[in-house]
């Protein structure tokens, strides 16, 4: 997960209904096909070749995607950039077995042409087509905004971007170059499944980078904080821009007195919010179903265990509103729930897409996700986060001797088999008698998974979500998710920081 | 083929012209991949897929915006290029912001940089699928769980062509074998290891055989791994795992880094900072190289260019935008194969001559701060001791500066690692602050 919004507690996302109706004719289909220029015949077709040979799942994902992004820079909106995607990916799998192609040509031969590289995975004999295609509307939207992407002008943007320079230029003498980062997009996707299933959506994403460089007494720093969201240009409201600001502002000015911490193993309290950063990379990863399927997660016959203390419950959450991972459906077309990963402290669930449903023989938890349609779809994290346990922020520094506090983040990585992971700690504090003594920079912080979790002691009653946006990387596949935390102790961790007495040199 | 994506090219600069840009670079691109994977006796995954695309960067009266598109259509590519140039129009006149002198596209080399094999073209899915079954079938072992097997290719056409007067056009291909294999041991830890090699042409890659017994070692060797112990000792990095730390040295030694402020190297360029051992250069002419061109990004005619020599940066990435604005001549905004000058000894040799050191094979997360030069990252590797590479460790990280620990560069092996556009051979490091138990 690399470079990390609206600010939303746990699970409070309130469900809207929209007025599609679900629907079964021809016609209806229309205002999705049209944006693809494809029609209901071509859709049967194609999923005729794709099953030709058999399947146990098959799909068409249509996606039309649009992005820009604007760069201001040395006082000027110096640069933009524009992008518009087009194409349609065809998966057969069967039994666990995939097979992929995709085109940016969305004409019937060319879709049949692809449908039977996708087949050729396949050794049996063919499905009959789906007789009709149904649209099937789910009953909410996540992410409702108040214009789409498609229809808002640079002349929009512009002035907000503005705005956030000139806040950012003000803040302080010492901040010396202002870089104001804008990218907004929006992706339309239609799936069509063997069954005659017809899923639409139309998912929007924004994000605004602040970097900074600040020059004191001949040092220089630099920092930078953003804020992300499935929102549209209402997102940027004054409070918002104020806060991603004042983020980036604090974040670069502490590095002139920060220093870093000692090397080794100590206490380690989780800031509440990014720290969701262990969840993700300690935690999540290794419970997604790909992983264990293979038997190739640390995690893998852990299902059903205790595996941390009662106090620590995990979730991942595709259900909360205009969060950067939020989804109405995920990238397979199932609908995307709330999943329970660990429940007090117990492994209850790992995150499904249809093959390891099958598998596993559950329900698939709507995880299935793909970076887009070159993509086949893989289980995938989506929000994650700890709820809420019984103690205080002020409680758990207090009970920390000697270690630190992790606050802000740029990145992690994990093993999957062997369990070990880290996180990269930009801005945090020295904990020394249980009080915050001085700032810390850039230190790695490494565990293993498994362990980490058995060793949190101490969880806050203070859980939210991070207001900054977070991408995660897997095989070579990026996906937007969100990530949060309440304040949290793990009693020990190893941290790298720099030996600051009786270090040995060889 | 060649002769459709150049048309597309100069087509779209026709038409942004007429919609009014002053100057446009335009690329049209076509990209055939497929990729086979086997995952114990099975296969995985067969994926196969034909991309194309349109890049245009456009310079609309002062102003400069780039677009990209893979919907090739007509008329939505008409209405793009329109929208582009009017997107463009909207936004602050920059008078930094010109198209490259036309000078900077001469003097590109005539000779053939060996780019493309039709062995690779000529390959079928049968072939793919029997050298994963081959790698597959060399990590057999005791304690296996799984192994995945994957072969990858990959043939790419870009066309490109300015307003004022460059053409060019490129083709390659590449190949990819690899292996990954987890095995399992006492506890829920599940050691993996993976093993993986690409070139332009199937000849100068690894045999499926010996990927496959390669992946298999690596995992092997990671059996029974401890947290080694927090001391402040030498590093010896594995040529697979120093391109890394080499990539964080020069990541700011770029016009656009300078510029901005946010760059160790800002008052530092020319100074003897760094081991006299180091020497870098960046060569976009290396026959079959991953990272060979015969233009850069810009356009601009591909040179040798030295980067590190002495103990000191000697050149910046510099492209013609940030160029100007820090006072420079544009080199090149971008790297092509960054080589790291051999020395005399390989891994083997100079861990004999070591009583007691760690050696990187890997590393897990971490970053460095490009304004600073400090950084933090996680690792894997092996005790050395008593001249002898000994148990694996991990749960690690090492802390410091970057300009520090590559002053403390004490040797550089003779084994460089060419399946990567980054040709980096084992390094080794003094005092390194190393974090664990």
């Amino acid at each position: 997960m690399s470079a990390p919004s609206v600010l939303a507690a746990c699970g409070s996302a309130v469900q809207q209904i929209i007025a599609e109706p679900i629907a079964a004719t021809t016609s209806s289909l229309s205002p999705f096909t049209d944006v693809f220029g494809v029609d209901e015949a071509m859709i049967r077709g194609a999923l005729a070749e794709l099953t030709s040979r058999g399947a146990d799942q098959a799909e068409l994902y249509f996606q039309s995607s649009r992005s820009t992004s604007i760069l201001y820079q040395d006082g000027i909106i110096s640069r933009a950039t524009g992008s518009v995607d087009l194409g349609v990916g065809l998966r057969c799998v069967v039994g666990e077995q995939t097979g992929y192609a995709y085109t940016e040509e969305l004409t019937s031969e060319s879709m049949r042409r692809a449908a039977r590289t996708a087949a050729a995975i396949a050794h049996g004999s063919g499905r009959a087509a789906p007789q009709e295609i149904r649209h099937a509307a789910f009953d909410h939207q996540r992410y409702s905004v108040e214009v789409p992407w498609r229809d808002v002008g640079v002349a929009q943007k512009l002035p907000i971007i503005q705005r956030a320079a000139a806040l950012a230029r003000a803040a302080d003498p010492a901040i010396v170059k202002v870089d104001i980062s804008w990218a907004d997009a929006e992706s339309r996707v239609l799936i069509a499944d063997m069954h005659g299933r017809m899923t639409f959506d139309d998912r929007p994403m924004t994000r605004m980078f602040v970097t900074l460089t600040a020059e004191r007494n001949g040092e220089r720093q630099s920092n930078r904080a953003n804020i992300a969201a499935r929102q549209g240009i209402e997102f940027y409201s004054e409070a918002n821009l104020r806060r991603v600001v004042q983020q980036a502002v604090d974040r670069t000015l502490v590095l002139f007195d920060a220093r870093r911490p000692p090397a080794g193993e100590m206490p380690v309290v989780l800031a509440a919010g990014a720290s969701g950063i262990l969840l993700h990379e300690a935690v999540g990863h290794g419970m997604e179903a790909d992983f264990n399927r293979k038997q190739i997660s640390i995690y893998a016959d852990m299902m059903g265990r205790q595996v941390a203390e009662p106090l620590v419950t995990i979730v991942d959450d595709g259900t909360l509103e205009h969060q950067r991972g939020a989804l109405n459906v995920d990238d397979e077309g199932s609908p995307a729930e709330r999943t329970v990963l660990v429940e007090r402290g117990r492994l209850v669930s790992f995150m499904h897409d249809g093959i390891s449903s099958r598998h596993y023989g559950v329900q698939a938890t709507g995880s299935g996700r793909r970076q887009n349609f070159r993509h086949a779809p893989l289980p995938r994290m989506r929000c994650t986060y700890m709820e809420d346990g019984p103690h205080t922020r002020d409680e758990i520094i207090a009970s920390v001797q000697n270690g630190i506090l992790a606050e802000t983040f740029t990145n992690g990585q994990v093993q999957i088999g062997a369990g070990d992971y880290t996180f990269y700690i930009k801005n945090g504090w020295l904990i020394e008698d249980g009080r915050l003594t001085a700032p810390i920079k850039d230190v790695n912080i490494i565990g293993t998974g498994p362990e980490t979790l058995r060793r949190i002691s101490m969880v806050a009653d203070d859980g939210r979500l991070d207001t900054g946006g977070w991408t995660c990387g897997k095989r070579g596949q990026s996906v937007p998710v969100s990530i949060g935390m309440p304040t949290v102790l793990v009693r020990e961790l190893t941290v790298g920081g720099e030996d600051t007495g009786g270090g040995r040199a060889s | 083929m060649l002769r459709e994506l150049r048309e597309r090219a100069e087509a779209a600069i026709a038409m942004a012209r007429a919609a009014g840009a002053d100057d446009v670079f335009a690329s049209a691109t076509r990209s055939r991949g497929v990729e086979v994977q086997v995952r114990d006796h099975e296969i995985e995954k067969l994926q196969e897929s034909t991309g194309r695309g349109l890049a245009i960067r456009l310079y609309v009266d002062g102003r400069y915006a780039t677009f990209r598109t893979s919907d090739l259509r007509a008329e939505p590519l008409g209405a793009f290029v329109r929208d582009a140039v009017s997107m463009t129009r909207a936004l602050e006149r920059d008078p930094f912001r010109v198209i490259p002198d036309p000078a900077l596209y001469e003097g590109r080399t005539d000779a053939s940089l060996d780019l493309v094999d039709e062995a690779v073209l000529a390959l079928d899915t049968d072939t793919r699928i029997a050298w994963c079954r081959e790698i597959a079938e060399r990590c057999a072992h005791e304690q296996l769980i799984s192994a995945t097997a994957t072969v990858k290719d990959t043939h790419s056409l870009v066309a490109s062509a300015s307003s004022n007067g460059f053409s060019g056009h490129h083709l390659r291909t590449s190949h990819w074998r690899g292996g990954s294999v987890t095995l399992r041991e006492e506890g829920d830890a599940r050691p993996a290891g993976a093993y993986r090699a690409g070139a332009r042409h199937l000849e100068d890659i690894p045999s499926a055989t010996e990927v496959g017994v390669r992946s298999l070692a690596e995992a092997v060797r990671r059996l029974g791994a401890t947290q080694g112990p927090t001391r402040r000792t030498t590093m010896v990095v594995d040529r697979r795992a120093s391109g890394r730390l080499v990539s964080l040295l020069l990541a700011p030694a770029k016009a656009s880094a300078i510029s901005q402020r946010r760059s160790f190297w800002a008052e530092r360029v020319g100074e003897q900072v760094l081991s006299e051992r180091l020497e870098i250069v960046d060569d976009p002419l290396i026959v079959r190289g991953l990272g060979s061109r015969y233009y850069d990004g810009e356009g601009i005619a591909a040179r040798r260019l030295p980067i590190v020599a002495e103990g000191a940066l000697q050149n910046l990435f510099v492209d013609t935008y940030y160029g100007r604005k820090i006072e420079r001549e544009p080199t090149t905004g971008t790297t092509s194969n960054v080589v790291i000058t051999p020395g005399a000894r390989d891994l083997e040799a100079i861990s004999a001559d070591l009583d007691e050191a760690y050696l990187v094979t890997s590393w897990l997360g971490g970053n460095s701060d490009a304004t600073t030069g400090d950084f933090s990252l996680g690792l894997r590797g092996h005790l050395i001791t008593g001249g002898a590479v000994a148990g694996p460790v991990q749960e690690m990280n090492i802390t410091g500066n970057l300009v520090e620990l590559f002053a403390g560069l004490v040797e550089v092996g003779n084994d460089p690692w060419t399946y990567s556009s980054l040709r980096a051979p084992t390094l080794v490091f003094e005092g390194v602050q190393f974090s664990g138990a």
